[in-house]
């Protein structure tokens, strides 16, 4: 086995226990500019990082590619981190759980498909989006790209674990015109089952997207009762969540710190991780090798639990949630697919129930305007009018802002408009008592 | 590095169908991080890259790969499949490579590969000591982080150059939560350069940067909400040149005019901005975040004159996005690594000083915003419309700079907000930051001296400005 030659290594060297993960990508992509490809890109690439133990403590290091020499390069990197490291943190290579979940999230169909096929329906979508309305003036560009991946996770305690995963997407982009404004949108279809792609319907998003934004205008600055997309609400609740990690949760920096079984957000609100539901985003174990779960992380506006890693968890005295994922060198903690439990009420329906107010359909500069730690956010949007009910003109250059805790306590309905994003979550648009307009 | 032998013979296999350029970019590059989280030295991590991206041009279209297979067998798959998706007959063969000469303004004098860890987690002990003097309860959380990155890049063409270049650059970062019975707030700094590890010891001042940090995370906390709606607001310097970045920078990126895709598409030698503005983007600056000697294509890094007392003059241009353009490339093909097919991007983007003075440009403002601190931002370049937030701001009344307040952001449309430049001043600086687009994240320096908008839209939750 050639990852031998590693953790040969690793042990000469006095590493107590090793741990190496292999990661190994393809992916193609294509995009057209006026019917013509302008851009092909193919690429094979392969990401190693490797963790050890000495006296205790992590030593970490990556390359991309893994040869005689680069094995040495880990190892001797690993030995001169580990040595530095002051923190009482436990470090944890771990044996392995009792089972592991079999998920499926690689459609072997895909390849099968012709790129003759894939860019024909390029073709249409661009085309597509041209006809569609008289307003579109130009097609930026469309594209598809396909990505498969295969993890391997093994160390020296003989556990090894693979996942494999691959998705396609189409995305189409439009600028459309009226009088002198000039307004850009898009949309995007994200899957790994081909047969279920339809351009006309995507080409009809993105047209619906751009031109729908046309003939705005700024409203009054105040405050409004609103409706928040539903990808909206995905941004901010990746956020939200962020605060029941546990290590921001003992390094007091969380905002859910001694909240757990407490009300943290209306009672409309639950919140959960379903890592083992049959999505693109499925795993079956995290990157410490810890089998996941699904879980509520809230219920009914109650904080069910904090998301533990094997370091954090071992600091409570707890077990890993089976939320430890890479960020970057080291063992961070995040969710796998993040699910808000869907209402009743249609978008129609939350636009009756609003009266007078605001949708508002995408936010903008999400690492300038909101501040994770506070959850303060100002951010600029789009989004239209509500007028008597139903969805009026749309709104130019404004703002929202508010607090993400205040906004998930002021939710009075979550709607049924399932959406998956592309950021592994599942959102439906919601109903909130009050949000700040920056405007006129 | 590949043998010039075996460049030749993946080029010739790359132009076997009719491209009329190839390219071979070979990168092997290595970075070192170490973070301290309150006192004690917390993450260490090493990270080894080596790849060859391979780009083929023929006329308007673009085909790029990649691979970290470097046998000269996976060298000729990659060429070999990516050949596929043209159908003509070979145009050009190479037959030599001459080695292009590269003025180096950033020499390695001390490589960060001598420097150790503990001489590094010394400098940061500064900034950290800094913090913990002051002795503040409020203050729940700091992270004095230092990472480095050396560069190697060898790129080989059809046009029978090649070039070899080495860089290193480095960065600090000063990151403070304070915290208090309000909620959490934060502080940032992050001091960046392509000269060496002395620029830390006695260019920049560790323990002021890692104050000014924990300054702005304390004084935010007791800051009031910034008020919304229409207002003058003057963008302090330095880091404000994120302003110009987003409004202006990524929209004169020839990504986006060659298409016709620029909200300033068509506009060349037009009045865009306020007579008093010239702005530059500037890659030829000695040992600066942003600066390049020789771009990814082997043009050599220029000063470039972006808007002159307010006309549009000139364009980040890259040789692809200039086909469509009818011009040449100056320098401006840029990429995070060689996974990125590269495209035009900024280096040193900066608006030139202009003859006021900050004090004069408060003293002027009745009733307004004074933003100093920013968290970043981000534009649509084809509508102009962008968003960037401030970390650090204050009421201005009757020319006086009064209370601090939070949770600002500033949103409009680049084309109307240059127009609206009434006063600059005369202290130009630059900040470091990093800038992601279509060919990944790199760095970019933005720059300018305090200037007022005399009307923009603010978000905030604070209510009407009084």
């Amino acid at each position: 086995m050639k990852y031998d030659k590693f953790f040969e290594l690793a042990k000469a060297a006095g590493i107590e226990e090793a741990e190496l993960y292999v990661e190994t990508s393809y992916a193609l992509s294509f995009s057209l500019f006026h019917g013509e490809v302008d851009n092909y890109s193919l690429e094979n690439g392969s990401y190693y990082v490797a963790r050890g133990i000495i006296n205790g403590r992590f030593g970490a290091a990556s390359c991309d590619v893994y040869n005689a020499q680069r094995a040495k390069y880990l190892v001797d990197e690993i030995v001169a981190n580990a040595k530095i490291i002051e923190n009482d943190d436990p470090a944890i290579i771990f044996k392995g759980s009792e089972k592991y979940k079999k998920v499926s999230t690689f459609n072997k169909e895909l390849a099968s498909v012709s790129i003759d096929e894939k860019m024909k329906a390029l073709h249409a979508l661009e085309k597509r989006i041209r006809e569609l309305d008289p307003r579109i003036i130009e097609v930026p560009g469309v594209e598809y790209s396909e990505s498969s991946n295969s993890t391997t996770l093994m160390n020296s305690h003989g556990l090894k674990l693979t996942h494999k995963t691959n998705y396609f997407y189409y995305v189409g982009q439009a600028l459309a015109k009226k009088d002198e404004q000039v307004k850009s949108g898009y949309d995007l279809y994200l899957g790994n089952d081909f047969s279920k792609f339809d351009v006309e319907d995507l080409a009809k998003k993105v047209v619906e997207n751009t031109v729908g934004q046309l003939g705005g205008e700024a409203c009054e600055s105040g405050k409004y009762k609103a409706v928040l997309d539903r990808d909206v609400v995905s941004a901010l609740m990746r956020v939200f969540v962020g605060h029941a990690d546990a290590e921001e949760v003992q390094k007091h920096s969380s905002l859910f710190i001694g909240k757990l079984g407490q009300k943290i957000a209306s009672k409309k609100i639950t919140i959960e991780d379903r890592p083992l539901d049959k999505s693109l985003f499925a795993r079956g174990f995290d990157d410490e090798g810890v089998a996941t779960y699904n879980k509520a992380i809230v219920k009914n506006g109650v904080l069910q639990t904090y998301l533990y890693n094997l370091t954090t968890a071992s600091k409570e005295g707890v077990q890993s949630t089976g939320n430890g994922f890479k960020a970057g060198s080291k063992i961070g903690t995040s969710t796998t697919y993040l699910c808000l439990k869907p209402g009743k009420k249609s978008l129609e329906e939350l636009f009756q129930e609003v009266g007078n107010g605001v949708y508002i359909t995408s936010v903008s500069g999400l690492h300038a305007g909101l501040n994770p730690q506070s959850g303060n956010f100002s951010l600029q949007a789009e989004g239209f009018l509500i007028k008597d009910g139903k969805k009026d003109h749309p709104l130019d250059i404004i703002t929202i802002s508010g607090n993400l805790m205040q906004v998930f306590n002021d939710v009075l309905e979550v709607g049924n408009d399932i959406k998956v994003t592309t950021s592994a979550t599942q959102a439906e648009s919601v109903l909130v008592k009050s949000i700040g307009v920056g405007g006129k | 590095m590949i043998s010039k032998k075996l460049a030749i013979e993946v080029l010739n296999e790359a132009l076997a169908t009719g491209a009329d350029y190839a390219e071979i970019f070979y990168e092997d590059s290595d970075a070192r991080g170490i973070s301290i989280e309150n006192g004690k030295v917390d993450t260490s991590s090493s990270s080894a890259a080596t790849g060859v991206g391979l780009r083929l041009l023929k006329e308007n279209q673009c085909v790029y790969g990649y691979t970290t297979d470097l046998t000269k067998k996976g060298l000729l798959a990659l060429a070999s499949s990516l050949n596929k998706s043209f159908h003509g007959e070979r145009v050009l063969t190479v037959t030599k490579l001459d080695m292009v000469k590269v003025k180096n303004r950033n020499p390695i004098k001390r490589s960060y590969h001598d420097v150790s860890r503990e001489e590094i987690i010394g400098l940061l002990r500064q900034g950290v000591d800094a913090i913990n003097e002051l002795k503040d309860p409020r203050i729940v959380r700091h992270i004095c982080s230092f990472g480095y990155n050396h560069r190697g890049v060898a790129v080989y063409n059809s046009k029978e150059k090649w070039f070899k270049r080495e860089t290193e650059f480095a960065r600090m970062n000063f990151f403070v939560i304070a915290a208090d019975q309000t909620g959490f707030e934060t502080g940032h700094e992050g001091p960046g350069t392509q000269s060496d590890i002395s620029f830390f010891k006695e260019k920049i001042n560790i323990r002021e940067k890692a104050l000014k940090a924990a300054k702005v995370a304390i004084q935010t906390l007791g800051a009031v909400e910034c008020p919304s709606g229409k207002m003058p607001v003057i963008v302090g310097n330095g880091w404000g040149g994120v302003l110009f970045h987003e409004s202006c920078g990524h929209p004169l990126e020839a990504s986006a005019i060659a298409k016709g895709l620029s909200c300033f598409s068509g506009k060349d030698g037009d009045l865009i901005a306020s007579p008093i503005v010239t702005a530059l983007d500037d890659s030829t600056i000695p040992g600066e975040w942003g600066s390049i000697d020789i771009d990814d294509e082997g043009n050599p890094g220029t000063k470039r004159v972006l808007i002159k007392n307010g006309k549009l003059v000139n364009y980040m241009i890259d040789d692809f996005n200039g086909r469509r353009m009818g011009r040449e490339g100056n320098g401006s093909c840029r990429r995070q690594n060689y996974k990125y097919c590269p495209t035009s991007r900024m280096s040193n983007t900066y608006i030139a000083n202009g003859k006021s003075t900050p004090e004069e440009i408060i003293a002027a403002t009745k009733l307004g915003l004074y933003t100093k601190g920013f968290s970043g931002g981000s534009v649509d370049p084809a509508t102009g419309e962008f968003n960037f937030g401030c970390s650090e701001a204050y009421i201005v009344r009757d020319g006086k700079i009064c209370e601090p307040v939070k949770g600002a952001t500033l949103i409009g449309k680049g084309f109307e907000i240059l127009k609206n430049i009434d006063m600059i001043a005369n202290d130009l600086e630059f900040g470091q930051g990093m800038c992601g687009a279509a060919s990944g994240s790199i760095r970019t320096n933005v720059g300018q001296p305090t200037l007022r908008i005399k009307e923009i839209t603010v978000g905030g939750r604070g209510g009407e400005l009084k």
